[in-house]
């Protein structure tokens, strides 16, 4: 049932993301501006913005790639780390499903399983293999020299997927595509601000060190916070690496420290979820301390229905039809933005029971 | 390789089963190389290209010049559990001391790493306490220094310097400068392990410490040189890769010691001390490589599987080493 409807939402939302980057290239901000379509629509990811100004766009002429035809051609996608995290399992997932709807006959998958040098050789060993196209998803945003200068030797175009990596645009790789993490940021931040009634003292779970996704979630968080709602402290920040186990480790450590805590914000849907076991462990009931995370896994939707998260924002995983998309319009010519922005939706208690069924 | 492979440390081979077995486990890693390697050829169209095998061999160099360290510290009858921490911290050292020049960014991560594990060595040889208590401890404390340089992991140092970036860039024939560097390593190596008094007392100690003490092997200054060959290659081995990544990354090295160890030990290099060879740690160290690289060419095995099959591997590997270890003991 779930996979039919599934099927034919994707083809709507495909139809809408293509008429929506059509019409964002000619006038971006109209578009920046419009609301995330709803119903079912939303599962798919619809691009907000293809940000950059025009004629900062990347065209295959100016790449140097070659044109080839994508159903014949070689793909190569390096998934960053393991497929133990539902983002992850969705992002991987969705990639092989559009793969394999497009007819994309020889897509080559391999997993870094969260080790950074394995990353590097995976790509190289798929730049070897005769990758045309290749779709990464970065573990780190520095640290691509060696796979750059061989994707660049052989003019293979690099779409970046959920996290950056820290090159130049068209030089180095094609564009990226993701969610703005600092507006992610702003989001939770004013869903903290609801439950708090814009009082109180708040723990960060930070993601893993060392990528952008982190750096702007806290970044976004804490801006909005100080312009906002000055009377909300954060007297508490650590590192969750975005796992669950550490996210709990962290909060059990949290409430020894601060047992006054009356919110925490965690940067992913793990990190919350082990928070909230730590908080059952404490003795707490749910929504003592209301918890903000970003995501919308299944797991941290149905927390919110269960009255243990107060608030999700989301950041879709669902990466291969716009990724495969993208890399089409390229392929035919089109001129291809720095970045390409996706729109997100939020969960909370008023949508969360309904909402169930599209989270991952 | 044959060169680096040691004269037997025992009792000279009497049997044809003994030698077999002998042979098997000195040279059984580059056995399963070469088998691989033939495998993979066959099987596979875009394996054997040389930019794929320059891939491998790059990539592997890293792990192999650690494992040179760790095989004298294994064949002393120890075990340094701290090189994977100073390979990030030797990476981290080296893109922050790039500002200053290549001779910098080698000469940071030698020194920091260095005293690491001349540190960790005075205290194995002086308090006898355990060498794994002793080496897990600068695990945590390489990396907490690591932290601390690089606000929790946050900073990324980039490396600001042409020359010692092309150190880890260049690449001759696909083959990248790291693997050259490891040559050479491995060439003084094996020339101070099988050829001068201070290899014959590595293995001295390895074998029996109490005995090859009242033989009058200095016990104490060995083991302080062992580890602090280890830090250094652990040190030199981050800041070759930093400069082939072009910045100090901070999330690498975590858990390497064991590929590490695994390396070693495939390579022949018995954890009870006493006996092993270089060349076999590097062909344990390419044989990880190569395994890897493997499963990926298959394609639909999830890459799990790598770690199933090494450890499948080291599994055997072991139980051999069990085997052949009790053939000897009994002759």
């Amino acid at each position: 049932m779930s996979l039919f409807s599934g099927r034919r939402a994707r083809a709507a939302a495909l139809l809408a993301a293509a008429v929506l980057v059509a019409s964002g290239c000619a006038k971006s901000e109209d578009t920046a501006a419009s609301p995330a379509p709803g119903g079912s629509e939303a599962q798919q990811q619809v691009v907000k913005t293809p940000s950059g100004p025009a004629g900062a766009g990347c065209t295959i002429a100016q790449h140097g790639a070659t044109k080839f035809d994508l159903k014949t051609g070689v793909v190569g996608f390096s998934q960053s780390e393991k497929e133990a995290n539902p983002f992850r399992i969705a992002e991987t997932q969705s990639i092989k499903d559009e793969a394999a709807k497009l007819g994309i006959a020889n897509l080559k998958v391999t997993n870094a399983q969260s080790q950074f040098s394995k990353q590097i050789s995976d790509v190289q060993q798929l730049i070897a293999q005769g990758a045309q196209l290749l779709v990464i998803a970065p573990l780190n945003s520095d640290g691509w020299e060696p796979v750059l200068q061989q994707a660049a030797a052989k003019k293979v175009p690099i779409i970046t997927i959920d996290r950056k990596i820290n090159a130049k645009h068209c030089t180095d790789y094609l564009t990226f595509i993701g969610s703005d993490f600092v507006e992610q940021g702003r989001r939770a931040a004013d869903q903290m601000i609801k439950a708090l009634d814009g009082k109180g003292k708040v723990a960060i779970l930070l993601g893993a060190p060392g990528n952008n996704v982190t750096t702007e979630r806290t970044q976004g968080f804490k801006e909005q916070i100080a312009a906002k709602a000055p009377d909300i402290e954060i007297t508490f920040e650590q590192t969750g690496e975005f796992a669950r186990e550490k996210g709990q480790q962290v909060t059990e450590q949290l409430i020894q420290s601060n047992p006054d805590i009356d919110g925490i914000y965690a940067e992913n849907d793990e990190m919350a979820l082990g928070a909230v076991t730590a908080l059952k462990g404490a003795g707490k009931k749910a929504g003592d301390v209301k918890i903000v995370s970003i995501d919308g896994t299944r797991g941290a939707v149905q927390g919110i229905v269960d009255g243990w998260i107060y608030g999700v924002i989301e950041s879709n995983p669902r990466f291969g039809a716009l990724a495969f998309e993208t890399a089409q319009k390229f392929l035919d010519g089109e001129s291809i933005p720095e970045k390409v922005i996706i729109a997100d939706r939020e969960y909370d208690e008023s949508n969360a029971e309904g909402s169930l069924s599209q989270a991952y | 390789m044959q060169t680096t492979h040691p004269a037997p440390p025992m009792a000279t081979t009497r049997n044809p089963r003994e030698r077999a077995g002998r042979l098997l486990q000195q040279h059984g890693a580059l056995i399963v190389l070469a088998v691989l390697l033939v495998v993979g050829t066959v099987a596979f169209d875009s394996f054997t290209t040389p930019a794929n095998l320059g891939n491998i061999a790059t990539a592997s160099s890293f792990l192999a010049i650690i494992a040179i360290g760790m095989t004298f510290v294994i064949i002393s009858g120890g075990i340094d559990l701290s090189v994977g921490s100073l390979f990030v911290l030797g990476g981290v050292l080296a893109a922050y001391g790039s500002r200053h020049g290549a001779a910098v960014a080698l000469g940071l991560p030698l020194v920091v790493c260095g005293a690491f594990g001349l540190v960790q060595g005075l205290i194995i040889a002086r308090t006898r306490m355990a060498p794994f208590i002793v080496t897990l401890a600068g695990l945590l404390a390489a990396r907490g220094l690591m932290l601390s340089l690089t606000d929790e992991g946050a900073t990324t140092y980039l490396v600001e310097d042409d020359l010692f970036a092309r150190i880890g860039q260049g690449a001759i024939l696909d083959v990248g400068y790291p693997f050259f560097i490891m040559l050479a390593i491995l060439a003084v190596a094996a020339v101070f392990l099988q050829r001068t008094g201070f290899g014959q007392n590595v293995y001295a100690i390895g074998g029996n410490e109490d005995a090859a003490a009242l033989m009058g092997v200095p016990v104490a200054r060995t083991k302080v040189v062992v580890y602090l060959v280890s830090g250094l290659l652990a040190g030199l081995a981050g800041a070759l890769n930093a400069a082939r990544l072009s910045s100090g990354v901070t999330i690498l090295g975590i858990g390497l010691e064991l590929d590490v160890i695994a390396a070693v030990v495939i390579g022949g290099t018995l954890l009870t001390g006493g006996a092993g060879a270089l060349g076999g740690t590097i062909a344990g160290a390419l044989l990880l490589g190569v395994i890897q690289n493997l499963i990926n060419q298959v394609g639909g095995l999830t890459s799990s599987f790598q770690q199933v099959v090494s450890g499948a591997f080291l599994a055997v590997v072991v139980v051999a080493h069990r085997i052949l270890g009790g053939v000897r003991r009994e002759t």
